[in-house]
Formats: structure tokens, sequence, C-alpha cells
């Protein structure tokens, strides 16, 4: 008995009830609300993203500032194919955008128009991010900037592209960000069948990124990844390429974020420029840091947890949102290094301890 | 100047021949305006203002405005406001007939009075009435700066020679550089348009010669209407050559302002730098000390009286203690465990950021501002048309203070040698016993100290909000990166290089566009030289 239920197993189990069965049933018998499937729904793109962020940061020992940045890269290009598609129904029945109409714009500016069809948009909504981040990445890693520097240049980064999005005369909404989304292939988003199925997508993504994940740190590639973290000079001496290894995690990491972002846009129904400044960016870091850096399920439960927190304070005590997320910052950075699943794995193998005296055979599951 | 003099005389001089003739007959209406039955004062007003006497302006431009005054048998009206710390509200008291000039008290300061001691002289608002066609006339004269402003501005689009001579009588009275050459553009340019052609010329040399605000306008519009082409050529000519020196200048004022953030920045980035290098702790909360100095001003201020401007040459030490202690304790509670962990210190100190900006926006709100000492307002006028601001000047000059005094503490002073040896090797020096704790404490307390300065300095050019530190953090952490972490010299040049180049760059696109410019400009940049300008060099520069 004691074998098989391990805190691992028991992650899964819990999980794949809770949140494939439990749910979505409540939902269809009328016990959980529209509200709390769509809530659930976006938490699950957050933690996504966050399994990007475990990749480069806890496995790679790379701090990237801007993952929220790939992250609304998804968000917007499949935010502007849903308002292409509903152009001609909005507001001033225009062939354009509500909000270009307000801007006295009166044709499309010439990078919308990939948007209308919506394989090219999903396909732009990966490769957009992935480009970006392979230049990006490849000019930095080359010249070995790395640690701090790296943390702070991409913060820069995630300054200066958000300046770029508040502006109106990009073509990207400005401060209102996209919003007014109507149907997404023609399934009307304010149906509750279609929330209850972009729910389900993105809960089995979050599932295949997390098997994808789970292979790729137990292949040798994310060995090599794990090797950076710990002596990214050492290996460098015997013929890794770091550089090669640390573009393809930071690209890797930036898809994971847009398709976080991809699935999130039409399930909010609005995209803004706040979500990808660096507080954003700062907040998905620390997701991964309270749930527990180095762990695929840590970055999961560290999403979940801090999102749901999130909207429980935000409703009981509005003011003081701000003191629980920064008192959390620093006690895990001080006390819990290893978040709230090493929390979990010492509470367990303490109670191990006592009941075994060899049972210490979980501890070796780390991932 | 010289053609002022030039009409003055010819104008003026005639005028005043007459004007003996008439003084008598001015002085009896003056006294039937003060002291004559309703009906009489009427008329005696009419009297003036048909005698067009520039003379009796500012007694109907104080009548006008409601402000003539008896004091000691003198007619007055009232100047500028000075608030004092206690007692009521006191003047300037200004004499308005015969002569318009300020009066001073027996011991020769200025005469400063306050309402209650002053008897006003009413006028019905029928007899104010009478005024109304004058008032631009009158208002040329007023004792506030905008009314003779605008004043003198109304007037520059016409084309009546007539009212040439109480513009002239006018301006000889102005004391006022700026409105001086508003005055003189207002005459030059009715001049132009109204005076025969051949006269122009010189009419267009003044004007360049006298480059008042809208010179420029005033010129291409005469060439726009101009028919003779030498002209229109010349007046195109002088219009360009002012263009191309406002240029210039406007150039010069951006590198000011540059110089000014550069400044500002280094500020911020020694402290972070400084501490980077000591204990490898990048503080994301380093904003949050230059938030707590500003706020440190803003509650000295209101304790203190409002009206003396003691508080902010009392806050600068005041703000560098209470931001350095805050820095102190944050250090000894939270960073101090985290030494040689940047990243994760990055993360911590975020959290604490976060805390600090919370509290301050439940103590003060979201927007509070500081007031600017009067010592410091306005600014020096170096040529025409650059001014640059006492503010500014003021934070150059305390940055460079600091920076010398920085400089010295760490080259120059037992302290300095040890934060040196700690930096180069921190086990090492705490062998040959040095106290590694005692220091780090000590090094937080200076560069915290240096933030909250930066952020009572910060006070002059803009408000004090919880979020302020944030708006600087991220640029001054490029600073300390382009300059090489934990390099001062680095920090220095960096700090003015990005600081111009953002100025620069502002200019020309718009200020988000030139941010994006710099970054691209700083990752290329990192690309030859990945450790900042000034790399350590040998053991102590590897990892």
């Amino acid at each position: 008995m004691k074998k098989y239920l391990t805190s691992d197993s028991l992650f899964y189990i819990i999980l794949i009830t809770i949140f494939l069965i439990v749910l979505p049933l409540g939902n269809i018998l009328g016990f959980v609300s529209n509200n709390t499937i769509s809530l659930w729904g976006r938490y699950f793109c957050f933690a996504i993203a966050a399994l990007g962020i475990d990749l480069i940061w806890g496995y790679t020992g790379v701090l990237s500032m801007c993952q929220a940045f790939f992250f609304c890269l998804g968000g917007y290009s499949i935010a502007m194919h849903m308002l292409l598609s509903a152009s001609g129904k909005g507001v001033y029945s225009a062939a354009i955008p509500d909000f270009m109409v307000w801007n006295q714009v009166d044709t499309l500016p010439f990078f919308w128009e990939p948007f209308h069809s919506f394989g090219l948009s999903l396909l732009l909504a990966l490769a957009l991010p992935a480009t970006f981040a392979f230049l990006f990445g490849f000019f930095v890693f080359r010249s070995r900037i790395k640690g701090v520097y790296f943390a702070i240049i991409t913060q820069a980064l995630a300054l200066a592209v958000w300046l770029i999005f508040l502006r109106n005369e990009t073509m990207l909404g400005g401060t209102n960000g996209l919003t007014d989304f109507k149907s997404l292939l023609g399934f009307e988003l304010s149906s509750p069948g279609t929330k209850l199925g972009l729910y389900l997508i993105a809960f089995l993504t979050l599932c295949g990124t997390f098997l994808f994940c789970r292979w790729l740190v137990n292949s040798k590639f994310g060995k090599v990844l794990v090797g950076i973290l710990d002596s990214e000079s050492r290996l460098s001496f015997t013929a890794y390429n770091v550089v090669n290894y640390k573009v393809a995690v930071f690209v890797i990491a930036a898809i994971l974020a847009a398709i976080g972002g991809v699935l999130y846009a039409p399930q909010t129904g609005i995209i803004t420029p706040g979500r990808m400044d660096v507080k954003a960016s700062v907040e998905m870091v620390m997701w991964v840091a309270l749930g527990g850096r180095g762990r695929l399920k840590g970055a999961i439960i560290g999403a979940l947890l801090v999102n749901y927190l999130y909207s429980v304070c935000t409703s009981l005590f509005p003011e003081s949102w701000l003191y629980i997320l920064g008192i959390l910052f620093i006690l895990t950075v001080l006390f819990f290094e290893k978040g709230f699943w090493g929390l979990i794995e010492m509470l367990e193998a303490k109670l191990t301890g006592w009941s075994s005296a060899k049972g210490s055979e979980s501890l070796k599951a780390n991932i | 100047m010289k053609y002022i003099f030039y009409f003055l005389l010819v104008f003026a001089w005639p005028l005043s021949l007459l004007a003996d003739r008439a003084v008598n007959n001015t002085q009896m209406q003056v006294n039937t305006v003060i002291s004559g039955s309703d009906s009489l004062k009427t008329i005696a007003i009419n009297n003036l203002i048909i005698s067009e006497k520039t003379e009796v302006y500012p007694l109907l431009s104080a009548i006008n405005d409601k402000k003539l005054f008896m004091h000691n048998n003198i007619l007055v009206t009232l100047g500028e406001k000075k608030t004092s710390d206690e007692g009521p509200e006191k003047f300037k008291i200004l004499q308005v007939y015969p002569e318009f000039k300020e009066l001073f008290s027996a011991d020769g300061n200025t005469l400063l009075l306050p309402l209650s001691e002053l008897k006003e002289i009413e006028f019905s608002r029928s007899t104010r009435l009478l005024l109304a066609p004058i008032i631009p006339y009158l208002n040329l004269l007023s004792p506030e700066v905008e009314k003779r402003k605008l004043a003198y501005s109304q007037f520059q689009g016409l084309k009546d020679k007539a009212i040439l001579p109480k513009l002239y009588s006018a301006l000889a009275q102005e004391k006022n550089k700026e409105i001086q050459r508003l005055g003189k553009e207002t005459i030059f340019s009715i001049q132009l348009n109204s005076a025969p052609e051949a006269t122009h010329k010189m009419w267009i040399d003044s004007l360049a010669l006298n480059w008042g605000p809208n010179t420029q306008s005033i010129l291409e519009q005469y060439a726009s209407s101009q028919t003779n082409g030498d002209l229109r050529a010349m007046a195109v000519l002088k219009a360009e050559e002012l263009q191309s020196k406002h240029e210039r200048l406007r150039m010069f004022q951006n590198l000011f302002s540059g110089l000014s953030l550069g400044s500002i920045l280094i500020m911020i980035a020694l402290g972070l730098s400084i501490v980077y290098g000591l204990a490898g702790v990048i503080n994301m909360a380093h904003g949050e000390f230059l938030m707590i100095g500003a706020y440190t001003t803003y509650c000295i201020q209101s304790i203190m009286s409002p009206a003396s401007d003691l508080f902010f040459w009392i806050s600068l030490p005041l703000s560098f203690i209470v931001a350095g202690f805050w820095g102190f304790v944050i250090e000894r509670l939270i960073i101090r465990h985290l030494y040689s962990r940047p990243l994760e210190s990055m993360l911590a100190t975020w959290g604490v950021g976060l805390v600090l900006v919370q509290i301050a926006r439940s103590l003060f709100g979201d927007l509070t501002a500081v007031r600017t000492p009067a010592v410091l307002s306005g600014g020096w006028e170096v040529v025409q048309h650059l001014v640059l601001p006492y503010n500014r000047l003021f934070i150059i000059f305390l940055s460079t203070f600091m920076i010398t005094v920085t400089y010295l503490v760490l080259y120059r002073s037992r302290l300095g040698l040890q934060i040196r040896a700690v930096t180069q090797n921190r086990r090492m020096s705490s062998c040959l016993g040095i106290e590694t704790n005692k220091l780090d404490a000590m090094t937080f307390f200076l560069g915290s100290g240096l933030a909250g300065l930066a952020g009572a300095a910060m006070t002059l050019i803009g408000n004090v909000v919880p979020d302020m530190g944030q708006t600087y953090i991220v640029d001054s952490f490029l600073v300390v990166v382009t300059g090489g972490v934990g390099n001062i010299a680095g920090s220095i040049v960096s700090g003015f290089g990005i600081g111009f180049l953002f100025k620069i760059l502002e200019s020309f696109f718009q200020a988000v566009y030139g941010k994006v410019l710099i970054l691209t400009l700083i990752i290329l940049f990192l690309q030859y030289k990945p450790k900042g300008l000034f790399p350590d060099k040998g053991r102590i520069g590897e990892d």
C-alpha cells in the first residue's frame, strides 16, 4: 500500500480527479458556476507558462524576466484573429476592429492581414515568440551575458515592449488592449459549452505540455540543462556548446508561455499590456519559486495556488493582497528554498522516517 | 535697445513739452477722481481717458482692478504678495501717481503692509465700466506679469501706428526682461507692418536682434504677404537663422536635461553597484529607498510651518538617514541571508519592494507633492532662450557632491579600504580581521541613504507617488550593467552616457522609441564588453 501511494502518484490522482472529473461534472450538473470553470481554465494557462519558466530557471538556472511578454505575444495573436473574424459585427459595422475606428484609422494595418486565418494565427502565435526568443537569446547568450546581467536585460526588454504595446500608434489597442471577442472558429465565446470546452482543452494541453517537459528533463538534453545549472564552465570544457542549449531552452520556454497565452485570451475575453509588464513577469517567476523550482509539479502547483490565493484574497481583503504576496516572496526565498513541493517532500520524509526506518525511497522521485 | 532710445526721443520728447502745460490740469482731474462726488468722478475719469496721458494709466488700472488705496496721502496699489510665518498676508506697495514706482519704508527696505493698514478708495461699477475701452492699454501697466504679457501679445496682430506712443511709454517703465523683449517685439512688428517699405529692412533686423517669443512667426507671416522679393528673401533668411539658432540651443537644453537625469541615475546606481560588488545581492527594492527619501521630505514639509523653505534643507540629511536606516533594518532582517545568491535576492527584494510600496500607499494615498523652495524656482538665463532651471542645477550639484564624497569614502578612507577588500575576497578579509557583518550593514546604510537623498532631490522635479522608485529602477539597473556591476567609475560614465543618450534620442523620436533604441544599443554594446565598461582583470574577473 505504502509503496504505491507515494505523494507523487497521489498528486496526479487528486489533480486529475478534481479538474477532469469533479469540476466539469459539477458544471454540467449546475453545482459549479461557469465563472469558476473559466477561472480555473485561466489558471491552467498560467501553469503552462510556469512549466516553461521552470525549464529555463528551475533546471537551467537562467532567470528570464520577460516570460510574460511571450505569454502576451501568444494572447495578442489569437486575440487579433478573434477580432478580425468578428469584424463587421462591431458597433460601427466596419471591416476593422472598433478601436481602430476610434483612432481614426480606416484601413487594416498590413501586419494584421495574416491573422484572418485561424491556422496562420495559431502558427504565428507560436512562431513569433519563438523567433524573437531565438534572435534575442542567440545574441545575448553568445556574448556570455548570464546570471544577473541576463535577468536585468530581460527585465529592460519587458519594460521596453510594454511601453511599445501601450502606444496607440502601434495599432495594438494601446492601454485598453484587445477585447470584445465574439467567437472562435464559430463557437460563441459566451456560451457555457464553449467555456467548458476551452477549460478542458486548457487542462489537456497542460497535461500534454507536462508530459513533454517530463520527457525533456529526463532526456539527455535535460541532463545537460541541469549541468548548466551546476557548473556552466565545466560543461563547456567537456565540449558541450552551452550557448545552443541555452538558446534552445529559452525558445522552448517562450513557446510554452505563448501556448498559455493563446489559451488565455479567449477564456478571459481581454488582453492588455498590463499582462506583460515587468511586474507580471516577476510574478510568473514567483509562482515557480513558491511551488518549488526544479520540479515540474512544483511549477504547476505554484501557478494554481498563487492565482487561487489571489482571487480569494482580492475578494476578501483587497487592500492586503500585495502585503501577502510580498511576504510570501520573502518567506519562500528565505526559508523554503524548495518551495511548496519541497515542504511536502520534507513532511513526507519525516512521516515515512517515523513509520519505517528504511522508507526513504520516495525521496528519489524528484520530478 | 538703441532703437528704442531713438524712437523714445522722437515721440516722447514733444509729448513731454506738451505735458508741462497740462500737468496742472491732470493733477486737478486726479484730485477730483479721489475726492469728488460720484458724478464729478465720472467726468474726471472720462477727461483722463480722453487726454490719453499715460502717466495716469497706473492709477486707472488700479481703479479697474479695485486695488486703489490711500496710504500716508499717497495713492498706492498692491504689488506682489508676501506670506510670512505669522500675522496677516502682506503686500508690496506701489505708488500709482504722479509716478509709478515701488515704495520703501524709512529704513530703506521694501515697504510691506497688510490690507488692514490701507484705506481703499471705492468706485461704483458704472464708473469702472467707463474704463472698459482702454483696458488693454491699462493692462500694459498692470502690476501683474501675466496681464502685461497678455496685453503686449494682444497688440502684436495690429497694423495701427496710433497705439505706438502708448506702447513706448509703457515699455519705458517695464523692468521685467522677458516682457521688455516681448514689448519691443510688439513695437517692431507693428512698425514693420505699418511703416513705409524703405524702413522695413531696419525693422526686420531689429526683430531678429531682439528675438522675442513670436519673432519667427511674425517674420514668416510678413514674408508670405510681402510682394517685394528682396524683403521677402531677407525675412525668410532671418526666420531660418533664428530657427537654426533655436535648434542649437534646444540641443544644449537637452544635453543639460540629460546631465540632470544622468546624475539622478548615478546616485541610485552607485548604491546598487556597491552593494552588489560587496555582497552579491541585487536589490530590487532599491528604488523604494528613493521613495522613502521623497516621503521623508514630504513628511517634514507637512510637520513644519508651511511658509518656510527651511524644511527642504533639513530634509536633505534626514532623508539620507531615514532611507539608510530602513536599508540597515532590511539588510539585518532579510538581505544578509541572501549573500552571494544574486538571483534569489532579486526575488526576495522584489517582495520587500511590494510591501514597502503598499505601506506607502496606505499611509499617504496615491499622489502628494512637495513644494519647491523659492530659492530653487526659476532659472538661470545663460543666453537668450536658454534657461537652465535652478532645481536641475541643484540636482546636478548635489549628485556631483555625493559622488565625490562616495569616491573619497571608498578610496581615501579606512572604511572604503575595507569595503574594497571584502568586495575582492570576503573570506580572506574576514581572516585578516575585518568584521564583515558590520561592514555589510554599514555599506547598505550608505547605499540606501544615497538613494534616499536622490529621492529628496526628485521631489524638486516630480510628484511623490508610492511607486516612483520603479520608474527609475530598471534604468539604473541598465546603468549598473553597462558600467560593470560593482564598478564605481563605470557606473558614473554609463550613467551620464545613458542620461545624455536618452534625452537626445527623446528629442528625435518619442520617449518610448528612444528607450527601445537605448536597450538595443546596450545589448549591442554588451556584445563587445559583456562585463561592462571597465571589467575587472585577472583572477577576480573570473566567476
